[in-house]
């Protein structure tokens, strides 16, 4: 049996804003958050910029207990609270309506932050108080935040699936309404900066010293971001149980794995074109339906070429009909969370017909120039949006959103 | 969660050995490792031996070279559940593996040489291999593993969390079977946030708790008339922040299952030893004579194997909770089916 999944609440924190809607209305100003960065010391790496977001306010913990927080809870608290909220699950209290949520979720440095501060120490020989950031650091933790803060419990997940997670958490949420195995799921990811993180991608080569250009011929890397995006995703039948309108369906989902190469996709985008379709068939949907898609678009030289080749393959003659853009230009790359919040962008298109413009464009890529979102550009009627992503390890997913109507 | 899982495939990596053998009767032996903030002090861990020939030949597979050892654990421990599995099959089957601290010995590494060296000295080889991801995404390559693969993060109750991701796969036609693991890999940097966490107090008592390593896997499939072992019911996400709560929560699990359910201990060497025993008290319960260590999602699978061996023996169903070190509370039942009834 499969039944029909619907997307009754959303919430985010990113760095253009606390909210979903501050965030909307910078991304479609076209507005970026690329700034120095200044969460950890970067002296020894060629980068010295990311995307950070403000930590919102959580006036209802006390202070002890906000102290225990990792950076990613603090950034996965209100985005979850936002999206129980619109989805009138939370008592006037702001706690959770339902003691039992299923919850599913990515990250892929949880509490990291933590992590470090306890290896620093421990190198350090120092001996004494280091239970409080090892004992915060795995991301079951921010979970258990999350359960705590907002007063539900029940059974999660916590996929770590690399840069694709966001997309297969919300992909599985929808998978577990559809089967039966949940009426109503909380999903989404969450991602904070950290100095292991940065290092790495920094040490890869993959972050740039530049403007960070997606889908363009000088594209030179990307530009590291946080955040955390949530949804409630339901079965129609349970949301009019509380009298909640439906904000959209959560309609196709597909994923795979990409053998070629631990960090680089296939050249021509094979699978992710094969990850593309399995979604477009499970929406019941052919790609010149498709109006818009939210793209990975890391501005590396390899991701884009492969991903920007595989939109070729995929759309075929009907690629006129779709816009593209990578927002990673506007808020980062935000890596276990960007799944989620590219996924809210992309629903966001949907519903309001706004369009996110790809930035930073010189010399766009000759087979999604085209296509690519110019900035200002007029809002269209859309009727299904996309949103792709793929990670390390070759993991590669897509989401697709589409209007109640259809 | 009723699940009606059949087990037709089974392999593990352990400190006592390779394969089924070594997890049922092997032995481990004890490997002294000092503190990284207190070299001076020294605690037993049961660590797997890399040189071991079942595993020294993964080392050789041109993508594995650069690999963390959690890497070799997962793929000669797949490539036992496997074990008769055609190609063909191979690409209808999905892969779900559970991990608590994942690549931990790498990412210790890469992170100990921006502290020591500075960050100019990170290493572009070795980053990669400290996501969640790179083993399952090697896993999945080197033995083309086609269908769905996913890597989860959590404490022991993670292992649960697969079983429920590899039911909900099969049940959307996925794949045909799923491969789900569990797998950890020992670093010192651990011992330290065990010490700190005083769970290695009391260094010569029976109950010590001793670190260990290595991984485990089963093959499941939606049961059909010839299949024996099933894992029947799953039951999760019963959280808690302290011992209180851990109690309460343990008390929620377990009542979701027949209370009449023989079951298998596994806390005994846990910091929720007192929880088990408090709640097991009036249960019979089974166990298995030798210790492994711990090694969260790795135990979890280890001791799931552990429960279905014991099936053979006990001629009843066996429930198995699963005691989650940060978390949560989580239980599995496993039963042989075509018991008589009498």
């Amino acid at each position: 049996m499969k039944r029909k999944v619907v997307v009754t609440g959303m919430g985010a924190v990113t760095p253009l804003g606390e909210n979903v809607s501050e965030t909307w209305k910078a991304l479609i100003a076209g507005k970026d958050a690329e700034a120095p960065l200044e969460l950890f010391e970067t002296k020894g790496c060629r980068c010295h910029r990311a995307a950070t977001a403000a930590l919102p306010a959580l006036p209802d913990l006390r202070p002890k207990e906000l102290q225990r927080l990792s950076r990613a809870s603090r950034l996965a608290i209100p985005a979850v609270r936002e999206a129980l909220a619109m989805a009138r699950l939370l008592d006037s209290s702001g706690r959770s309506l339902v003691p039992i949520l299923p919850f599913s979720v990515s990250t892929t440095a949880g509490g990291m932050g933590f992590g470090e501060e306890f290896l620093r120490d421990i190198l350090a020989h120092k001996r004494s108080r280091l239970l409080g950031p090892v004992a915060r650091y795995l991301s079951e933790q921010q979970v258990l935040d999350v359960q705590i803060a907002l007063g539900f419990e029940g059974p999660s997940l916590i996929v770590a699936n690399a840069c694709a997670s966001g997309a297969n958490a919300i992909g599985h949420a929808a998978e577990m309404v559809a089967s039966g195995m949940a009426d109503c799921v909380l999903t989404g990811g969450f991602e904070a900066l950290t100095e292991l993180v940065y290092v790495g991608f920094d040490c890869l080569q993959a972050t740039t010293t530049e403007r960070c250009r997606p889908f363009d011929l000088k594209r030179s890397g990307l530009l590291l971001g946080e955040g955390a995006a949530f949804f409630v995703v339901e079965t129609p039948e349970n949301a009019e149980r509380r009298g909640v309108q439906p904000i959209c369906r959560l309609s196709g989902y597909g994923h795979r794995t990409d053998f070629f190469h631990l960090t680089q996709p296939q050249p021509q985008g094979q699978v992710l074109v094969d990850v593309m379709r399995e979604a477009a068939n499970s929406a019941g949907v052919s790609p010149g339906d498709i109006g818009y898609v939210n793209a990975h678009g890391t501005a590396t030289p390899v991701n884009d070429g492969a991903e920007a080749q595989s939109y070729w393959t995929f759309f075929e003659s009907s690629l006129d009909q779709t816009r593209i853009s990578s927002t990673k230009a506007a808020i980062g790359h935000t890596l276990g969370a960007a799944g989620s919040v590219e996924a809210l962008f992309a629903l966001q298109a949907l519903i309001t017909g706004e369009l996110p413009p790809q930035l930073n464009l010189q010399s766009p890529i000759p087979e999604v120039a085209p296509v690519l979102v110019a900035e200002k550009e007029a809002p269209r009627a859309l009727r299904h949006a996309m949103s792709v992503n793929l990670g390390f390890g070759g993991s590669n997913a897509a989401l697709i959103f589409s209007r109640n109507e259809n | 969660m009723k699940t009606d899982l059949a087990i037709i495939g089974q392999g593990a990596v352990t400190p006592a050995g390779v394969g089924l053998d070594a997890l049922l009767r092997g032995s481990p032996t004890e490997t002294m490792v000092p503190l990284v903030s207190r070299p001076d002090q020294q605690w037993p861990v049961f660590k797997v031996n890399l040189k071991d020939p079942s595993l020294e030949r993964w080392q050789k597979e041109p993508r594995l070279r650069r690999a963390s050892p959690i890497t070799y654990f997962l793929v000669e421990a797949a490539e036992q559940a496997l074990a008769g599995l055609d190609a063909s099959a191979r690409a209808q089957t999905g892969l779900v593996v559970a991990f608590s601290t994942g690549c931990l010995a790498y990412s210790r590494r890469f992170f100990e040489s921006i502290v020591t060296q500075g960050q100019k000295s990170a290493s572009p080889a070795l980053f990669p291999e400290t996501v969640f991801n790179s083993p399952v995404s090697h896993v999945a390559a080197t033995l083309r593993l086609e269908g769905a693969a996913y890597a989860l993060a959590g404490d022991e109750t993670a292992w649960i969390a697969a079983l429920r991701t590899a039911w909900l796969w099969l049940e959307q036609g996925r794949c045909k079977q799923v491969l789900v693991m569990g797998a950890e890999e020992f670093d010192s940097a651990s011992l330290d946030a065990y010490q700190n966490a005083g769970w290695l107090r009391n260094r010569e008592a029976a109950d010590r708790f001793i670190p260990a390593e290595g991984a485990a896997g089963i093959l499941v499939r939606k049961a059909g008339p010839e299949d024996s072992t099933v894992l029947s019911q799953i039951a999760d996400g019963f959280i808690f922040r302290s011992k209180p709560q851990a109690l309460a929560a343990g008390q929620r699990c377990l009542s979701e299952f027949d209370p009449k359910t023989a079951c298998y201990l596994s806390a005994q060497h846990h910091w929720l030893k007192d929880i088990e025993q408090i709640l097991l008290r009036d249960r019979q319960t089974k166990e298995s004579a030798i210790y492994l260590g711990e090694a969260s999602t790795a135990s979890a699978a280890w001791n799931t194997l552990r429960a279905c061996s014991l099936l053979d023996s006990e001629n009843a169903p066996i429930l198995f909770p699963v005691w989650g070190s940060t978390h949560q509370i989580g239980a599995l039942a496993l039963e042989r089916t075509g018991w008589s009834s009498n």
